[in-house]
């Protein structure tokens, strides 16, 4: 094939560039080809593109960026059988090697040897074609469109983290943060039965849209100590006990603070948002509360079939996330653009025919 | 039936060409897969009541034997070729060999559920081949090394002990629970076993031969029960209740055990292992006989029960078997009653098939 893959790489920290690359061979009997179609920029991308490394994976040699995307299947290996070209699908970007112990306990997202897309050194989807395992792509049905395809990303990770959370039908939960992640976790806690799901952000544009998306209360946050500030979240939002659930997906310390003060004794934290690596943490009260505090760290099993699920039936819309698409040939504007805060989730298309 | 062994390498098996019908051949020396493959050099080989029951009928289950297949799937050996991104092992080491690899892409697989895998490639269940050849080729992460403490037969045994270590996490065992396990042979004695090593309080043994009973006395077991027979025209539930009723007596067990393990699959000791049980307590079927029996299920729901199916074995299984049986902590020697050689294969079926009291566990010598 002598056609070429249009990519989006970042040479090193602040400088990205097109390159024409050679299109991926399948490795496997059982990988599919895919034009990629859309790509979603998460705070990750942006943070690469800033720093040029995220702890210790650093980007040593230029690297594809890229990695929330949805594309239409070119062509299949010969051991692929629920897969033919022309199938729309959900794009799954971490390949784990699926023979250590993490990958068969059922924690693949914890695996040593994780592949993923645009972390350091493997190349992202920011090109025309990438190949990936059968299992690691997700059928969208018919009325699901490929820039809701591209937002299975997130909401996988939203998934992931309110299964962590245990969320039950009538649990309250606080969401952290309103971000597209935090605004995600709320429609899935949603989705799983939760009777109340506050949302708290100091962006009082993205508290609203909260509100109208999948949250039931908004809180304000004021020039408070942690402690004052969870007592009165538990008043003003009616918490009785304090609540069942809280979910930080802004990793802010005072959030995390916050919310080890808002949940009710024999609660469930999780930690999905990142910060800094280390902050001040109310561990005595975590423990008198017996809380169960957890971390949450991308996606695993049947969580990116549970999010396609959730789409499909109605009961999480993304539409409203969308709100803004570039062309391949702009894609820095994007990163400029998520950089500098603006909207909720930037599309990408893929290179043009 | 004796094959020649020739001067270039050969794989010698022993095969099942189709019910009650077994011949050594001399197949050829497999060769590895892909690059996690490993070939073992196959040292010893215990027998399980499968083996025996695909050998005289053809079938368990789904699994139809349609053309013929090696049979064994209970062995140790040495490492004698290695692919190129094997870690884990090397030429040389000696390993237990874990006899069912998965397909790893499926939902099951993903899941931490390769028990449960519909395209599981299982040694010697049809259509694949199993162990009882001088070499088996098997994906290095499905193998183990042992201790240099631990000599073969041990290791042909982890299989077993990896089944029993599956059940007692099928049934959340926890420190200092009670449990009653029916069923004293070697599957029954290496759950008690396992139980007791991994803290339960009281052990209980129930079979219908004193022999095994005796035993497990001396093996895991704190204590062991045989059931009164029967008397003729005592509706059979009634006479379960009736055991079950004996057995929390005579041992003290209050309400009932907190597990039972059921490693029979005999139908009045599934009815009696449902009535002992405590109320909210765990009950694991691991035994299997008749497929469909008078189950107590208004029991069941009543009491609350947690009824779980247990197969095969998960991760983590074979490395605490090992670790069970390296520790000393199982005594897994004490099982085998009768060895025999790779030509003598076929003796060996016969003798288990025969289910004299004094034959326990049964291991053929690998292909020298």
């Amino acid at each position: 094939m002598a056609e070429k893959n249009p990519s989006f790489v970042l040479e090193k920290a602040g400088s990205v560039y097109y390159e024409d690359r050679p299109v991926p061979e399948l490795k496997s009997p059982y990988d599919v080809l895919i034009n990629v179609k859309f790509t979603g920029i998460c705070g990750s991308d942006v943070h690469y593109w800033v720093d040029g490394a995220i702890g210790s994976f650093v980007v040593k040699q230029p690297m594809v960026l890229g990695h929330e995307s949805s594309g239409i299947v070119h062509s299949v290996g010969s051991s692929v059988t629920s897969l033919k070209p022309g199938d729309r699908v959900a794009m799954e970007p971490g390949v784990p090697c699926r023979r250590c112990v993490r990958c068969k306990e059922g924690k693949y997202n914890l695996c040593a040897h994780m592949a993923f897309a645009a972390t350091p050194p493997y190349d992202g989807t920011l090109a025309k074609y990438y190949s990936l395992p059968e299992d690691f792509c997700y059928k969208l049905p018919e009325h699901l469109s490929l820039e809701e395809g591209a937002l299975v990303e997130p909401l996988s990770v939203g998934v992931h983290i309110v299964k962590q959370a245990a969320v039950r039908p009538g649990d309250s939960v606080i969401v952290f943060g309103a971000g597209p992640v935090g605004l995600l976790c709320c429609a899935v806690a949603k989705a799983f039965g939760a009777s109340k799901i506050v949302t708290v952000d100091i962006n009082e544009e993205r508290m609203a849209f909260a509100q109208k998306y999948a949250a039931t209360h908004a809180f304000r946050s004021q020039r408070e100590s942690a402690a004052d500030s969870g007592a009165r979240l538990i008043r003003d939002c009616d918490l009785g006990l304090g609540a069942d659930v809280i979910i930080d997906a802004s990793g802010a310390e005072i959030c995390i603070q916050t919310a080890i003060h808002a949940l009710r004794v024999g609660g469930t934290y999780v930690q999905g948002g990142m910060g800094k690596n280390e902050i001040t943490f109310p561990i005595m009260a975590m423990c008198t509360k017996e809380l169960n505090v957890k971390g949450s760290f991308r996606y695993s099993s049947g969580d990116y079939q549970l999010a396609v699920d959730l789409l499909a039936s109605g009961r999480i819309s993304v539409k409203e996330l969308i709100t803004g698409k570039v062309s391949f040939k702009e894609a820095e504007k994007a990163f400029t653009d998520v950089k500098a805060g603006k909207g909720i989730k930037m599309l990408i298309e893929g290179v043009e025919d | 039936m004796i094959m020649k062994t020739d001067e270039q390498d050969s794989n010698p098996s022993f095969v099942l060409r189709a019910i009650k019908d077994v011949a050594f051949e001399d197949r050829a020396v497999p060769k590895l897969r892909d690059e996690h493959d490993v070939r073992i050099h196959i040292a010893q080989t215990g027998i399980c009541g499968s083996d025996v029951h695909y050998w005289q009928r053809g079938r368990i289950g789904d699994f139809i034997l349609n053309s013929p297949i090696v049979l064994g799937h209970e062995s140790s050996g040495t490492v004698v070729e290695v692919g190129s991104a094997v870690k884990n092992v090397k030429v040389g080491q000696r390993v237990a060999v874990e006899p069912g690899v998965p397909c790893r892409f499926c939902g099951y697989c993903r899941s931490g559920q390769y028990n449960l895998c519909n395209d599981t490639i299982f040694a010697a269940t049809p259509p694949w081949d199993g162990t009882l050849s001088k070499y088996y080729i098997v994906a290095s992460d499905y193998t183990y090394p042992i201790p240099d403490h631990m000599n073969m037969e041990e290791g042909a045994l982890v299989e077993p002990v990896a089944v029993a270590v599956q059940i007692t996490k099928v049934a959340d065992l926890r420190a200092n629970q009670t449990v009653v396990v029916f069923g004293c042979g070697p599957i029954g004695v290496l759950c008690q076993a396992v139980a007791k090593a991994y803290g339960a309080s009281r052990v209980i043994g129930v079979d219908a031969v004193q022999s095994r009973l005796d035993f497990a006395s001396s093996f895991g077991a704190d204590d062991v029960f045989l059931p009164p027979k029967p008397e003729s025209g005592v509706d059979p539930i009634e006479h379960a209740e009736r055991v079950a009723a004996l057995l929390k007596e005579k041992f003290n067990l209050g309400e009932g055990p907190d597990v039972v393990l059921e490693c029979t699959g005999a139908e009045p000791c599934i009815q009696t292992g449902v009535f002992v049980t405590k109320k909210g307590g765990t009950y694991v079927q691991a035994g299997m006989g008749k497929e469909v029996v008078a189950f107590p299920i208004t029991t069941a729901c009543i009491r609350a029960l947690n009824i779980k199916g247990s197969i095969r074995y998960t991760t983590g299984c074979y490395p605490a078997a090992v670790d069970l049986v390296a520790s000393g902590k199982i005594d897994v020697k004490r099982l085998i009653t009768n060895r025999f050689k790779f030509e003598e294969a076929e003796q060996a079926f016969e003798l288990v098939k025969a289910g004299k009291q004094d034959v326990f566990k049964v291991v053929i010598e690998g292909v020298q």
